[in-house]
C-alpha cells in the first residue's frame, strides 16, 4: 500500500496539493488574464455567441466520430495583443504508444509540446485504437473556455481537429485521456506555453510519479509466494 | 547487633509504644482505600460527519412521472431516481434523440442504435449496443486517494471494475470532482433486448486489462455469422479482447427470460470485481420499446409490454459479495506487469472472505436512497433477484411471501411456483418473483416499511459490522416521506451515515443509550491524567493519602524519639 510508506501529515498535505492543482491552474491563469479593456469584452461576448451557434453549446461540436468541446477559432484572449504564433501539433493515440513506456498500456506518440504564449493552436487528433480516446487541456481562462478546458474527443480509428488560442501566461497546461485510468497507465503529457512552470509529474518517459511503484526483488519473488506460505 | 538487625528493634520499639492501637487503625484505613475498584468514565462520542439521507444537490424533478421524447416514464419516489432522459434515451436508442435530451445525459451519439423494425411490429428489431469496461476507485500515481470514486457506503471506496454503456467526455463528474459520472457504477447495467431482435453487443475495451463477454443464459450461437467465437470464453472461443480493441457478439435471443452476461476472461476475478450484470430478454409484443439500459438497476421506469400486462412495477436486484483483499490490488499498484501479477498469481481465491455486501451497487444505508421497493396495497410487483456474488444468498422478505414464478430465466409450471419467505440463490442463479400486497396474512401482512434481506447474516453487515450489507426495504407508498425517505419509527439513522460508524471509531448504540450502559470506556493513560484539566479531583482518595502522610511522619518522629528514649536509657 503506497499509503503506509508516508506520514499521514505527509500524505494529507500532498493530497490537498495535487488536487488543488486543477484549481490552482485555473486561478493562476484566471489572475493573468484580468480583463485590461472593455472593447475587448465586447469582442469576446459575440464570439462566444457565435461559438454557441454550434450543434450542442458552449462551442461543442459532437458527431458519429467523436466531439470537440470550448473551440475557440477566432477569439483573441483580452491579454494578448495578436496571435503569436500559428501551430499546428498532429498527435497521435493508441496503445501501440505505450510500447516505450514498460508497465503503461494506452500512449500518446508525443508527451510534451511547446509554443508561445498567445499562440493559436490546432490539434489534429488520431487515434489509432478501436475505441475511444481524449485530448483534454485543462487551465485556461474559464471565461472563454468553460471549466478551463479545451476537450477533443476521437472514437476508434478517427481523426477529430480542434483549435484553440492560449492567453499571454508563460504555463504548463496538463494533457490528458479523462477516460478512467488512462491518464494513470500513460496519456498524461504537457503543454508548455513560453518558458512554462514546473514540470507536471508522471508523465511517461519525461518526469517521475509522486507515488511510485515498487517493484519485487527477482531472488526473493523468483520461488513466489506459493513457498512462504506452505511454511507458514 | 543493634545496627544488623534495626526491624526487630523497631517492631520491639512499636509494640512498646502507647501509639499502637492508633497506628493500626490509620494502616487498615489507608489498605482498604487503595482496594476501591474505580473503572473509567464513558467517553464522549461523536458523530462525526453525518451525511444527508438524500443530497441536497440531486434533482428533485426526476422524480416525477414524465414523458420525454414520447417515452413514458413512471414516476420513481425515491432519493435518488434514475435521470429520466437517460430513460428516453435508452428506450428510443441515442440515435432517435434529440441532442437537447442527449445533452442531459452522459451518453454518446453512437452509444444505443436502435435499427429497422424488421417484422413491422411497431418496435425496433436490430440494435447495436456499445460497452466499454470502466475502473473505479482506481490508482493514481498523482494522488495519495483512489480516483474516479465510487462510495458503495459512507467512507467505503472498493475498486471496481463495470461494463458501462459507452459514455462521452470525462469519466469523472467534472474537472473539479474526483467523483466518477453517474453512468459509472456498479453494478454493470441490466441490459434489455426483446425476443428475436437482432443485438450486436460491440466491447470496447477501454481498460487496461484483457476483457470478454460470456452471455450466460441468453440465447446465442458459438459463432458469429464471420465464424469468429461468440461465447466469450478464451480457452474455446474468444481470444481475449485486448486494450484498445473492440469486438462484437451477435445474438437472436429465441427464449425471454432473466439471464446473465460477464466477462470470462480470468473469470474467478474479473466477475467478482463487477463485470456481471442480468441480460433480460422480454417477450415479444407488438409496439415494445424496452428500455435496454437499467444503470444501477432497481425500478425499471419503463417496463416492457409483457412485464406491464401482468405488473405494476418491476425491479431489478442484483446481489455481490467484497472481498476487500481483492478489490484493493488495483489502489496498491499503477504499473500494469505488478497489477497483472497481483490479480493472476498472488490473489488465492481460496482464501476469499467477504468484507461489503452490495444490492445494486451500494450497502446500506445508501441502498435507501435508490433502491427501495415501492409498493401500494393490491400491486403485483416483478423483482428480478440475481445473485451475482460468490456466497450463498437467502432472501428473506418482512411482510410478505412471494411467489416464485421464473428460475435462471426460465418460467416454472403453476404447480411448481412456491410461496415463501426464504429464496435460496446459489451464485450466478436468479428467480423471478411476485410480489403482491395483498393484506390476508399470506401474500402480504398490511402496508408498513417492511425490510428485505439476506439471511445469511454475513450479508447484512459492512466489514462486520451491522446494520449493513445489502439491506433494503419494501416500503408502501403511505409509508414514504419527504425526499424518498422511508417514515422509519426505529432508532436514530444518522450513525449510519457517518464514514466513522463502519470504521468502528464508536459504539454501535450511541444515539439510544442515554444512562450510557454501552458506552466507550478505555483504561486512563498516564498523559490524559496530566494533561486533562477536566478530570475531577477524588477528595476521598486525597484525604486518605494526606492521613497516610501524617502517620508515616508521625511514626518516624515516634520511632525517632523512642529510639532516642532507648538509647538515653
Amino acid at each position: 500500500m503506497k499509503h503506509k510508506k508516508l506520514s499521514t501529515g505527509t500524505l494529507v498535505a500532498l493530497g490537498l496539493s495535487i488536487q488543488s492543482l486543477y484549481a490552482v491552474a485555473i486561478a493562476e491563469t484566471e489572475k493573468l488574464s484580468e480583463p485590461k479593456e472593455h472593447s475587448h469584452m465586447h469582442h469576446n461576448h459575440k464570439a462566444n455567441n457565435k461559438l454557441s451557434e454550434g450543434t450542442c453549446g458552449s462551442g461543442m461540436r459532437m458527431d458519429m466520430d467523436g466531439m470537440v468541446m470550448h473551440e475557440n477559432i477566432d477569439n483573441i484572449p483580452k491579454d494578448c495583443a495578436e496571435i503569436s504564433e500559428e501551430i499546428t501539433l498532429e498527435i497521435k493515440a493508441g496503445v501501440k504508444y505505450s510500447e516505450p513506456y514498460p508497465g503503461t498500456v494506452f500512449g500518446l506518440d508525443s508527451h510534451s509540446w511547446h509554443v508561445k504564449p498567445c499562440a493559436r493552436v490546432t490539434v489534429k487528433f488520431t487515434n489509432e485504437d478501436e475505441i475511444r480516446h481524449q485530448w483534454m487541456l485543462h487551465g485556461l481562462p474559464r471565461y472563454l473556455y468553460p471549466g478551463g478546458m479545451f476537450h477533443i474527443e476521437a472514437n476508434g480509428q478517427t481523426t477529430k481537429t480542434g483549435t484553440f488560442i492560449l492567453p499571454s501566461s508563460h504555463y504548463t497546461y496538463l494533457v490528458h485521456c479523462d477516460i478512467a485510468q488512462h491518464m494513470e497507465k500513460g496519456m498524461k503529457a504537457q503543454l508548455v506555453a513560453g518558458k512554462g512552470r514546473k514540470d507536471l509529474s508522471s508523465i511517461p518517459g519525461l518526469t517521475e510519479p509522486k507515488f511510485a511503484d515498487t517493484f519485487p526483488d527477482k531472488t526473493s519473488t523468483a520461488v513466489s509466494t506459493f513457498r512462504s506460505e506452505n511454511i507458514e | 547487633m543493634k545496627f544488623l538487625s534495626p526491624l526487630p528493634n523497631f517492631v520491639t520499639l512499636m509494640s512498646q509504644s502507647r501509639y499502637i492501637s492508633v497506628f493500626i487503625i490509620l494502616l487498615s484505613i489507608s489498605n482498604f482505600s487503595f482496594a476501591v475498584f474505580q473503572p473509567p468514565a464513558t467517553e464522549d462520542t461523536y458523530l462525526g460527519k453525518v451525511e444527508d439521507f438524500c443530497p441536497k444537490k440531486l434533482i428533485t424533478s426526476w422524480r416525477q412521472e414524465q414523458t420525454i421524447e414520447g417515452v413514458d416514464i413512471a414516476a420513481s419516489p425515491v432519493c435518488d431516481p434514475d435521470n429520466p432522459y437517460n430513460i428516453a434515451a435508452f428506450v428510443k436508442g441515442t440515435n432517435n434523440v434529440s441532442m437537447a435530451t442527449l445533452m442531459n445525459t452522459h451518453l454518446a451519439l453512437d452509444t444505443l442504435i436502435k435499427g429497422k423494425d424488421i417484422d413491422g411490429d411497431g418496435d425496433p428489431d436490430e440494435i447495436y449496443i456499445r460497452l466499454e469496461v470502466l475502473e473505479l476507485n482506481g490508482f493514481s500515481p498523482d494522488l495519495a486517494d483512489p480516483v474516479t470514486t465510487y462510495d458503495i457506503a459512507p467512507g467505503i471506496q472498493p475498486g471496481f471494475w463495470a461494463f458501462v454503456p459507452k459514455h462521452r467526455g470525462m469519466s469523472n463528474k467534472s474537472a473539479e470532482t474526483l467523483v466518477a459520472n453517474p453512468l459509472i457504477r456498479l453494478p454493470s447495467p441490466a441490459i434489455r433486448v426483446e425476443q428475436g431482435d437482432k443485438v450486436f453487443i460491440t466491447l470496447e475495451n477501454s481498460h487496461y486489462f484483457p476483457h470478454s463477454i460470456h452471455l450466460h443464459g441468453v440465447d446465442h450461437p458459438f459463432q458469429t455469422t464471420k465464424g469468429e467465437g461468440n461465447d466469450g470464453v478464451p480457452t474455446t472461443s474468444n481470444k481475449l479482447i485486448l486494450p484498445g480493441k473492440k469486438f462484437t457478439y451477435e445474438i437472436t435471443p429465441r427464449q425471454p427470460g432473466t439471464m446473465v452476461y460477464h466477462c470470462h476472461v480470468q473469470a474467478h476475478t474479473h466477475i467478482m470485481m463487477g463485470l456481471i450484470g442480468m441480460f433480460i430478454v422480454e417477450e415479444n409484443r407488438p409496439n415494445n420499446w424496452v428500455q435496454t439500459f437499467n444503470v444501477g438497476n432497481g425500478f425499471v421506469r419503463h417496463s416492457s409490454v409483457a412485464v406491464s400486462e401482468k405488473y405494476d412495477r418491476e425491479y431489478d436486484l442484483q446481489y455481490q459479495d467484497i472481498d476487500r483483499e481483492l478489490h484493493n490490488i488495483i489502489q496498491t499498484a499503477n504499473d500494469s506487469r505488478l497489477l497483472a501479477k497481483a490479480f493472476n498469481r498472488d490473489y488465492n481465491i481460496t482464501e476469499r472472505i467477504p468484507d461489503y455486501f452490495i444490492l445494486n451497487g451500494r450497502s446500506f444505508p445508501f441502498t435507501l436512497r435508490e433502491s427501495l421497493v415501492v409498493i401500494k396495497p393490491e400491486e403485483k410487483i416483478k423483482l428480478r433477484v440475481f445473485n451475482a456474488g460468490d456466497q450463498l444468498l437467502s432472501l428473506h422478505t418482512h411482510g410478505f411471501k412471494p411467489t416464485s414464478t421464473h428460475l435462471d430465466g426460465v418460467e416454472l409450471k403453476s404447480n411448481a411456483q412456491i410461496q415463501r419467505d426464504v429464496f435460496t440463490l446459489g451464485p450466478a442463479q436468479r428467480v423471478d418473483l411476485e410480489l403482491y400486497a395483498h393484506n390476508d396474512g399470506l401474500n402480504n401482512m398490511g402496508p408498513g416499511i417492511w425490510t428485505f434481506h439476506d439471511h445469511n447474516e454475513l450479508g447484512v453487515t459492512t466489514d462486520g459490522i451491522y446494520p449493513g450489507g445489502h439491506i433494503s426495504s419494501i416500503v408502501f407508498e403511505s409509508f414514504l416521506g419527504e425526499n424518498g425517505m422511508p417514515k422509519t419509527q426505529g432508532v436514530d439513522m444518522r450513525p449510519f451515515f457517518t464514514a466513522e460508524f463502519y470504521k468502528k471509531q464508536y459504539p454501535v448504540w450511541t444515539l439510544s443509550d442515554d444512562k450510557k450502559h454501552y458506552g466507550e470506556a478505555f483504561i486512563a493513560t498516564n498523559k490524559k491524567n496530566q494533561s486533562s484539566d477536566s478530570e475531577p479531583i477524588n477528595w476521598t482518595q486525597t484525604l486518605i493519602l494526606l492521613v497516610q502522610l501524617i502517620v508515616l511522619i508521625t511514626t518516624v518522629i515516634l520511632v525517632k524519639r523512642n529510639t532516642g528514649k532507648i538509647n538515653e536509657a
